[in-house]
Parts: structure tokens; sequence; C-alpha cells
């Protein structure tokens, strides 16, 4: 019965007359039905009518055929059960799927919350058969019931669609995608043709109209062709018939995604009218957030309009307003959108990275068009498909869903570790480019690393930025082969990890970038095996890059400068690990200013948190008059670390919080803190005498409290004891169990400290006249650290 | 005929699976499962705090073959999963009563 040749996209003049001529077909054999089996016994007071797709005289080779008995009194239709029933037989088996209901005119009339599908089935409908009378009445009957209550109908219809939609994650962008259900897809468009005849929203524009027109047509002949291949009603545009259709199956695809979009741009707008004519609770809250509105933009039920032409900037302005209160975009803002210019630079880049909902900037860069005006690179992925059996998505959406999965993660231990991280705009940025070279029919991998490289050059990014995203790029998929292609109880697997990572820093990038890879293949895809696997190739890797390097210690580092390896010589392996090569610049230019001075100290400040770096040569005690300085000032420290390098200069570092404000409100303050730490350095004033003054903090309460642990060590490292100490941090803390080491004339090698809410962890490597503490030592410096703990 | 129930480590199905093939064996059943034999997990130390890491990842792996195929496979597959470690995985063995291909209701060792 096919009108269409087989591997040819179907012409439109063929689609609209397949769909009329089955219409016709169908109705002729509804009609000899109802002739037969209904037509005697009921001459009069039931119509048969045509409803749905049926009802629009589009019929698809092998759709339901939607029918509706409409009667007037309830108490008609038991004695319709036997004929219908007959009716109902002859219709399947001449291979129809007839899908009937039998209703009274004043019911199809009226709202049903249980039964939408009816009131939207009614809106195409036509007389098949019976009574010609009754027809008209529940044709002037529904009529009026639409008059009066379209806008509830459309917002209910609109309700329908949105959950419908939900149930394809919202995105048009499937490798093998409904074409009926899926947004962009048939339903979509009649939406929005049910929404025009309501009167819910306006008519399309003539373009937009014509746009519309022949995505129904492409659409249409995709899903005649689908029913004839199968032999019933499939609808899931799926591989096998991808390569049945056409010789390049990817062109197929880009042109179904071409149409897709233009549906799901006119469902989305459509949608969006329908639910803002509805009066809810919830949409009076989402109406409330328009006090979000500023001069350029204005705010409504979550939507951003432009208050003028002018508010689109070339930038990324508008981006980050949605990126930061988690909005959308108005249809209307992206009509207006339509070829606007992006000029950004990497500084834009990354306020808009920075934010939490950054993904939600991106998702309006890409609806809009401006993430492929701002990287054109990005338009090589657009709609791309990679056929494997794993990926539901094309290679743009795959991208974007893994950076919103960064949004939501479910795993607590992955979820802290994103937090930790130090740059997310770097993971998310090369997340962004990670795919690009996807298309090119080669490594893809070297190829993405290859444009990150060139968009970030172009960008005008640092080039201590550039490394890590090119890094993270190539190595994108490192972690994932390790998972589950390596032993990961053999050694060898751990030291090749952290070889290849490098740092600490890096290897949490790119955990949580595997993490978003992973989880944004196909909904199912992170299950609790490839997380519980992922975890422990991370653990892995951190135990490596952290176990026993304070032991290790560098000598004549490789491939730098005579003065920096200078520098270098002699500090543990650790610092190389755990510090990235910008930080490692700066110290070195510190190290540089203690030609000239004793004391080099650098503070700087960074997403909420402090940090003072300082230079200078070791001394017994140095550490404990440091952290007491700073103590000193109700800064609260929350990492810190100390090494020591051949030339006998440490490089201390102390991250701290600032819970008063006082630096943030008073700047001269960080001034007099330098100052301060100076002077305590150079022994002319005593940190204990600054701590003294110091106001008594509330600890938690006692059932809270955390009883101290301390535990001395000297198998742990070749040349000095480890001492870990578990305790309730307070303010003045580490001062303190510095001060305890220091007075045990213990020398401090390595400190490690790290805090969890009100749990400080500890780390000292010390050692006592060049070597390991003996054990009478060993006792009586644990004594005085519990004591230390204990103290207030 | 036999079902062979295989636990293995993640990295070696790769391994397992060309040394079946080699020997003539395409089928099988691949799944990916957590658990815990003699070995009962460990701990793990990250950032001075100890986790209890008591399921494991690992790969079940099911074939049926004919009964006198059955230590050929079991040989086989011993030898490519072994490291030797704790945690190398066990092996079980079923008989299986018949066997049915659905497409066409073959029967016995015709179906496998």
């Amino acid at each position: 019965m096919s009108l269409l040749a087989v591997g040819e996209p179907p012409a439109p003049e063929q689609v609209h007359g397949t769909l009329a001529s089955r219409s016709a077909e169908v109705t002729e054999l509804v009609r000899l039905a109802w002739t037969r089996t209904l037509q005697p016994r009921f001459p009069s007071g039931v119509a048969l009518a045509a409803t749905g797709g049926f009802g629009r005289g589009e019929l698809f080779p092998h759709s339901d055929v939607d029918l509706l008995f409409a009667v007037e009194f309830e108490n008609q239709i038991p004695a319709m059960k036997e004929s219908l029933s007959t009716f109902l037989q002859g219709l399947w088996d001449t291979g129809l799927r007839p899908s009937h209901s039998v209703h009274t005119v004043a019911y199809c009339a009226a709202e049903h919350e249980d039964n939408r599908e009816l009131t939207i089935s009614l809106l195409d409908r036509r007389l098949l058969a019976g009574d010609p009378a009754m027809f008209k009445w529940l044709d002037g009957r529904f009529r009026a019931f639409v008059l009066k209550r379209g806008a509830a109908i459309g917002a209910q219809l609109a309700h329908l669609a949105t959950g419908r939609r939900a149930t394809f994650q919202d995105t048009i962008y499937h490798l093998e995608p409904h074409i009926k259900d899926a947004p962009g897809g048939l339903r979509d468009l009649q939406t929005v043709r049910w929404l025009e005849a309501l009167g819910v929203s306006a008519a399309a524009a003539a373009t937009s109209a014509q746009e519309l027109e022949a995505a129904f047509d492409f659409l249409a002949g995709l899903r005649i062709r689908l029913h004839e291949i199968a032999g019933r009603d499939e609808n899931r545009l799926t591989f096998d018939v991808q390569e049945s259709l056409s010789d390049r199956p990817a062109e197929l695809m880009r042109d179904y995604f071409r149409h897709a979009r233009q549906v799901n741009r006119a469902a989305a707008r459509a949608l969006e009218i329908a639910l803002a004519k509805e009066d809810t609770l919830l949409g009076r809250f989402h109406e409330w957030r328009s006090r979000l509105s500023t001069p350029d933009f204005t705010v409504s039920r979550d939507r951003v309009l432009l208050r003028s032409p002018a508010a689109a900037q070339r930038g990324l302005e508008l981006f980050e307003f949605v990126a930061r209160h988690q909005l959308r975009l108005a249809a209307d803002t992206l009509d207006r959108l339509a070829g606007l210019e992006v000029d950004a630079r990497w500084e834009d880049w990354k306020r808009l990275l920075q934010l939490p909902h950054a993904s939600r900037g991106l998702r309006a860069m890409q609806e809009s068009g401006a993430l492929a005006a701002a990287i054109p690179e990005w338009r090589r992925i657009e709609c791309l498909t990679v056929r494997d059996y794993y990926h539901r998505y094309t290679v743009d959406e795959h991208t974007l869903v893994a950076i919103a999965s960064l949004e939501s993660i479910a795993d607590r231990r992955v979820a802290d570790l994103w937090a930790e991280i130090d740059q997310p705009e770097l993971v998310r940025f090369a997340l962004l480019l990670h795919d690009t070279g996807k298309g090119s029919g080669g490594d893809h991998v070297a190829e993405s690393t290859r444009i990150a490289r060139a968009v970030l050059t172009r960008l005008a990014a640092p080039e201590a930025d550039c490394a890590a995203i090119e890094f993270l790029v190539a190595r994108h998929l490192d972690l994932s082969a390790v998972m589950t292609s390596r032993d990961l109880s053999d050694a060898a697997t751990a030291k090749m990890l952290a070889d290849r990572v490098g740092a600490v820093e890096r290897l949490k990038q790119l955990a949580i970038m595997t993490y978003a890879d992973i989880s944004a293949v196909n909904p199912q895809a992170m299950t609790p095996w490839r997380l519980e696997q992922l975890w422990r190739v991370y653990l892995l890797a951190h135990a490596e890059l952290t176990r026993g390097l304070h032991a290790e210690r560098i000598h004549s580092a490789p491939g730098v400068a005579a003065d920096r390896a200078a520098f270098l010589e002699g500090l543990p392996v650790r610092y190389l690990r755990t510090h990235l090569p910008s930080e490692i610049d700066a110290h070195f230019e510190l190290a540089r200013q203690l030609e000239s001075r004793p004391v080099a100290i650098e503070i700087t400040h960074e997403r909420g948190v402090h940090r003072l770096t300082l230079l200078t040569r070791d001394r017994s005690g140095l550490f404990a008059a440091v952290a007491g300085a700073i103590s000193s000032f109700g800064l609260s420290i929350v990492k810190a670390e100390a090494f020591a390098n051949a030339q006998g200069i440490v490089v201390d570092t102390f991250s701290f919080a600032d819970p008063h404000r006082t630096l943030e409100l008073n700047p001269p303050e960080v001034d007099r803190l330098r100052g301060i730490v100076r002077r305590v350095v150079e022994g002319k004033q005593d940190a204990a005498k600054l701590l003294r003054g110091r106001p008594k903090p509330l600890l938690p309460s006692r059932s809270a409290r955390l009883k101290p642990s301390v535990v001395l060590n000297n198998d742990a490292s070749d040349s000095a004891t480890l001492i870990e100490i578990v305790a309730e941090d307070r303010p003045g803390l580490l001062y303190d169990l510095a001060r305890a080491i220091s007075d045990a004339r213990c020398d401090i090698e390595v400190v490690l400290i790290d805090t969890e809410a009100h749990k400080a962890l500890d780390v000292f490597y010390v050692r006592s006249k060049g070597g390991k503490l003996d054990g009478e030592l060993q006792d009586r410096l644990k004594l005085a650290l519990v004591d230390a703990c204990a103290s207030q | 005929m036999k079902k062979i129930e295989a636990i293995i480590q993640p990295h070696k199905l790769e391994e397992v699976k060309e040394a079946l093939k080699g020997i003539g064996i395409d089928g099988m059943t691949v799944t990916e499962v957590r658990g815990h034999g003699r070995q009962k997990g460990h701990k793990e130390v990250y950032r001075g705090m100890e986790y209890q890491v008591d399921l494991l990842p690992k790969i079940k792996l099911e074939i049926v073959v004919a009964s006198e195929r059955a230590d050929e496979a079991i040989r086989t597959l011993v030898a490519a999963a072994r490291t030797g470690k704790i945690g190398d995985g066990k092996i079980f063995v079923f008989d299986v009563a018949e066997a049915i291909r659905i497409r066409n209701d073959d029967r016995g060792e015709t179906a496998l």
C-alpha cells in the first residue's frame, strides 16, 4: 500500500495524500460496520464521531482509530452494549484498532479531571454516521464549552504536555527519538495547533507557520514510513530504521533535529503562554520572583524578558543573570536574540561558569544560538549523533546534561568533592569542550584538546587556566579506562595514575569530570557499581599522591632553571603534588623577595577564604607563633601546611575563615595582620600575649563534643615521627598544639591541617635532635598534646 | 548441560571474554554486581577518616555449555581471571535441565 519509494524522503504531497486516503478508507469501513450492526437498532439518538487524528482526517497507517458515541441520556448506554461489541469485533476483523468511548453530550461538554484526554480528543471531531441532530447538538455544546473555558482547557493541555515532555528529560536531542511523543515531535506540533484553536496562544507568524508546515510534512512522512516498516504503531526512530531510510543517517538525523527544534520552540512558547493564563498559588510564587527584575531584564514566571533590544549585550550578562537566579529565557527573548553576536573574553566566561547554576546560563546560550556565536567550534557537535548502544543524547545535549549533572549530585562523597574544588569554572569549561572533537572522524580526544587550546587562546585565557583545561580535556577518559581495565589492587596502577595526574587538585577535577561525563550518557548510566568503582579509583590515586611523601624529598628537579631548582631542592615531593604550577610560581617569586628582606608574606582572598603564605628562614617555634598571631585576630584557621627546603627556608600556608568579617569590613586590618605576623616571625612580639586578650567562644553542647585522639607513630616515615590528632576545633588550637611540640624541643618538618565542621584533623611530622622521637619523649609529648586539645 | 557462573574482577572481563572466544564460547551474560566473599571489604582512609568499603564492584559472567565442555571452559576461565591475589573471585557450576531458544523453539544443546 505504500506510495513512497523506499529509501527516499517522502514528498509533502505524498504525505498528505497517504494520510487522507487512509482516513477515507477507514471512514468507509466504519460506516459500513455502522450500517450493518448499529443502524438497524439505533436509527436515531446516537451519533458516531471520529475524534483525534482520525477526526482531523490525518490517519497514519497503524494508528488507533478514535471513535466517540454520543448519546443524550446515560441510561441509553447499557442497551447499546451488545450491538456495540458486534460493531467493534467487525472492525477488529478488518485489521483496524478501534479505540472507542460512549458518553452523553452533557459529559462531553464539561471538565473532567480524570479524563482530560476526552476534552482534547474532541477538539478534532467530525460526524461519521448516526443521528446528525445529536452530533449537531454535541458540536454546539462543545463549542460553547470551549468558548467559556478555553483558557482552563489550554492550561490542562499544557500540563499534560509538560508531563509528557518531562518523561523525555525535556530535550529533543535523543539519538533514537520517539517522533510522536518526544519534545519537538508530532504531538508537540499538534499541541501548538490546539492551543491556537483554543484561542490561548496567538497564531504563529507567517514564517513560523511555514516552518511548522514543513516540520509536519517531514515528521509525518517519517511516521508513515515507521508504521510501514514495523507493521504496527511504532514511533521510535531507531538506529536500524535510520539506516534503512537513508544512506547517510547522520544527515537524516540533522534534518530531523532541525525540524524538531522549530516544533520544540513553538511548543515551548505556546505552553509558556497557556500556563501563564492559569492562576495558581505556584504561579503567584513564580510571579513574586519577578522582584528579581533589573533595569535591563524583566522576570515573569521564571522567564527572562528583555526591557529593550539593547539589553541583549554582546557579553554574557544576560546569561549570567539566568544562571545566578536559576531562570530560563522567555520565548520572546529567544526570538529577539536571533543572530546575536557575542563577544566574550575568558574573564566573562569565568564569571558565568563560577555561578552555582551555570548550566542554566549555558542552556540559555544554546537555545538562543549564543553558544555557537561565542564558540563557533560548538557547531561541529550540534545535533551530532554518535551511534552506540549506550548513548542516549546527541553530543551537544550530552555535554549540557553533563554540566547540569553537577548541580544535583546525589552522592554525598562526590558532592563534597565538587564543593572542595577551587576553580569550578575550569571543570565546567573543560566539560563544555570535551567532546567537540567528535565528528572529526579521527581520535576525538586529541581533536577536542586541540580545539580547547585554540578556543582558550582566542579568549585570551591565562596560560595556567589554558593548561588546566587542556589537561582535563586530554585526560577525560583516563579514569573511566582505569575503572574497567586496570587492577586496582596493583601498586603499579596507583603509581601510573599518580604520575599521570600529577597533583591532587587535578585529580579532583578529573574525578568530577568523569562523574559528569558518565552521568550524562543516559539517565541510568551512573549505577551504584560505576560510582563505587570511580570512587575507588579516586581514593587509590589520592592515597598515592599524598602517601608518605614527606619522606621523599625533591632532588635536582628536572627541566627547571637553576635558581628555581635551588628553591625546590629538599622540599617534600608532596609539595609538588599538592600545589599547582601557578602556586609554585607565586612561592618562587616570594622566595626571591627574601634576598632583600627576612620575611616575605602574601595575603590573598578568594571565594570567602583568606590565605596567608609566608616564606622565611626556619627557626624553632615559628609555626606556632604565626598560628597564634592569626588566631589573635579572631580568624579561624581551616587549613595549614608547612614545608622546608634544603636551604632552611620554610613555606608555610594558612587558609582561614573570617567569621566576624574583620578583614572584609576593615581593609586596613589586612596590613595590620601582615605587620603583626612579620613582628611575630622576627621575634619582636609574643604570640601568647596577643592571644591572651581574645574572648572565649562558645563550645558546642557537651554531647556533641569530640573526645580528642592523639596518635604517635614511628613506622609511618623513614626519618620522622608522625603525630595524628583529631580534636574539637577551637580558636587557638593550632597554636597550642604547635607550641606544645616546640616546647618539647621537637622540630616540625611537615604540617597538614584540615577541618570538618567542629573537627580538626591535624597531622605533624616532627623530629627531635635530627631523628625520630624516642619512647620517653613520645609519652611526654602525647600527654602535653592531649592537654593542649582540652585546654581553654 | 552446565551453567557456569563466575564472579571476577572488573578489569579481567576483556581477557576472560577473549579466552572464552578462543575456545569457541561466544554467548555469555555479563552483569555488573557488588558483593564480598572472604575478602570482606576493607578500610579506606580518606582525609583522615576511615571509610568501610564492604561491597566491592565485581563482574558476574554466566555461560551455559554442553557438559563435556564444562571442564575446558572452567580451566580457561580460571587461567584468564587469576591474578593470585585476594579478591580474584569464584566460579559456581550448576546442572541445567533444559535450554530453549525462544525464536524457534530449539531445545537442548542446539539451543546454546
